[in-house]
């Protein structure tokens, strides 16, 4: 290399492992830029930059600032790319949902517990939150049953969303049909669809924060959990049995058809989640698959209560799903 | 030297600037779910009641475990050294029939449970402790047990250490293929082509048949999801699996 020869910038990227902790480091035309090194859960902890050896700062003179801007720029991008890793509650950087996006967990509450102002409250609430980012143009309803009633047939949640496939704010499939969703038969039941903590997104595209993200205890109370968007939140209500059915028993399983926002007259034993007696109570699933119960995704088990400050001691927050029905 | 490099110092400096201010947001909130060491708020550790775990290792060459004995050993082996060695070991691994040899059901060898994870917890209790109450739980041998899966997935699917396997969105190495040579209901395949790399023992060419620790990957089943593209550890490796397998201890 002479002094004028111009320095191309081509980055080379490497990834190692050294005593058990991940590096990765950028070079360019063999001069070592960037190395970051990365934490046990993967994101950037540790970074030296741009470190350039004594027989080359000489060659640097040649460089305009342009091309260092460049690199900058080249190196800043590398860096965000590796800050992208997806972080549960982040939100993706400059991404936009996919147009074919027909399926969202909704990214917040209504906030008044198992109140939703029934079925219609909680297709608004699905409606308003896709219509702010841009996909409004499709008909958004909640994955929620309601209960019999004297003179009210129940309503199943399988019924209101349509027949699929359904895709996530990447495009990517959730599932194909009904069938798939729910487990219909033996086969499908086992192989399961493809909602998981890395599909279940909401409408800005965030994974919902779960079970130990943050091991944060005081995410069990909503006064502080409401107030930052990583707080653990993966109970989605449903109302509904595994099969996408309503429950037809007598026992609350929809905290009154999405009406109540009262809490137990007594305070249930730690553990007992099951519908009980007179107790307002919601079903739950977990977009994650990781919670306790059965790691089912719509029907996992029930709450403490069914006002707002109930739903984050099992770690919930009142969100559901929504799906679009055309 | 000094002269040419001083008109670039400003942008050096809003270079490393701007880098470190980009490191210092992927910084913030970062989450704890891949720990090595159980998270914050857990349960007491309790080896000694322990009856299931995922392995911490695989026996390190592949799908070649030394047969059902050598994968059984290597339970034992990996319980003893955490105070768990005073139940019997079996690993969750079905072998296909050959002549004279019949085939063997992990879903036979495993007890009839419950089964507990590091963290053991009396039934009900909602500490993600309990695997599963029975064998049709844990396999959903019913309808609707099989929509619900059971209580096994990622955070209670724990290595005899109680740590969470890497699965995926977790940093590398991801280790969620988990071998079982198994078809969802517990039971061998009576086909055939290899599904248990000829039954434990190759290292090198076949196939197993793998489940996801973390329920992620060609659907959600945690003991057959889908087939590996050989028997080598270095495959496996590179295909998000470790050669590890589920334990359980059968008293």
């Amino acid at each position: 290399m002479t002094a004028s020869d111009s320095i191309d910038f081509d980055f080379v990227t490497n990834f190692e492992q050294v005593n058990g902790v991940n590096y990765s480091s950028a070079t360019s035309n063999g001069m070592h830029l960037l190395t970051v090194k990365q934490a046990d859960n993967g994101w950037p902890r540790d970074a030296t930059c741009v470190t350039l050896p004594p027989h080359l700062e000489r060659y640097m003179t040649k460089i305009k600032s342009s091309a260092l801007m460049l690199s900058c720029a080249l190196l800043l991008a590398s860096c965000l790319l590796l800050a992208q890793s997806p972080k549960p509650g982040e939100y993706p950087r400059g991404a936009k949902p996919s147009p074919m996006m027909n399926f969202f967990v909704t990214s917040e509450t209504i906030g008044d517990g198992g109140n939703l102002g029934g079925l219609a409250g909680a297709d608004a609430h699905c409606q308003t939150l896709a219509t702010a980012v841009a996909s409004g143009n499709r008909t958004w309803h909640a994955y929620l049953s309601t209960q019999a009633r004297p003179g009210q047939p129940a309503v199943n949640a399988r019924d209101r969303i349509g027949k699929g496939p359904w895709y996530n704010f990447n495009g990517e499939m959730i599932a194909q049909d009904l069938a798939h969703l729910h487990g219909d038969t033996m086969e499908l039941a086992h192989q399961g669809n493809n909602l998981n903590k890395l599909t279940g997104l909401t409408e800005k595209g965030q994974i919902v924060p779960g079970l130990y993200d943050y091991s944060d205890p005081r995410d069990s109370d909503w006064d502080y959990a409401k107030n930052t968007r990583f707080s653990t939140r993966h109970e989605m209500l449903t109302g509904t049995q595994t099969d996408g059915t309503a429950f037809p028993d007598s026992q609350d399983h929809t905290c009154d058809n999405w009406t109540s926002n009262k809490s137990p007259a007594s305070v249930p034993a730690n553990g007992n989640l099951n519908a009980a007696d007179g107790r307002p109570n919601a079903q739950i699933g977990f977009p994650d698959r990781n919670g306790g119960g059965s790691g089912s995704w719509n029907s996992a088990h029930g709450t403490r209560g069914c006002a707002q400050t109930d739903l984050p001691k099992t770690h919930g927050q009142g969100l559901f799903y929504c799906f679009a029905i055309n | 030297m000094n002269r040419m490099a001083r008109p670039h110092a400003y942008v050096v400096m809003l270079c490393t600037l701007m880098l470190s201010s980009c490191l210092l947001l992927a910084q913030q909130n970062a989450p704890n779910t891949q720990g090595i060491a159980p998270p914050p708020g857990s349960p007491t550790p309790t080896p000694a009641r322990m009856t299931f775990f995922v392995t911490s290792v695989g026996v390190g060459k592949g799908g070649d475990l030394g047969g059902l004995a050598g994968a059984d050993a290597h339970c034992q082996a990996l319980a003893t050294a955490v105070g768990a060695g005073g139940k019997s070991w079996h690993a969750y691994l079905s072998t296909q029939a050959r002549p004279g040899h019949p085939a063997v059901n992990a879903r036979d060898r495993i007890g009839t449970g419950p089964w507990f994870n590091w963290s053991f917890a009396q039934l009900g209790q909602p500490q993600n402790a309990i695997i599963s109450a029975d064998l049709g739980e844990l396999h959903g041998d019913t309808l609707v047990q099989a929509q619900r899966g059971s209580n096994l997935f990622k955070q209670s699917a724990r290595n005899e250490h109680g740590q969470v396997i890497h699965g995926m969105g977790d940093a590398p190495p991801i280790q969620h293929e988990i071998l079982t040579g198994s078809k969802w209901d517990g039971r061998a395949y009576t086909d055939d082509a290899d599904h248990t790399c000829n039954n434990w023992t190759s290292s090198t060419t076949g196939s197993a048949q793998v489940g996801h620790s973390d329920r992620i990957g060609n659907g959600s089943s945690w003991n057959s999801s889908n087939a590996t593209k050989g028997c080598s550890q270095a495959t496996m490796e590179s295909n998000g699996g470790a050669g590890l397998f589920y334990c359980f201890a059968i008293n």
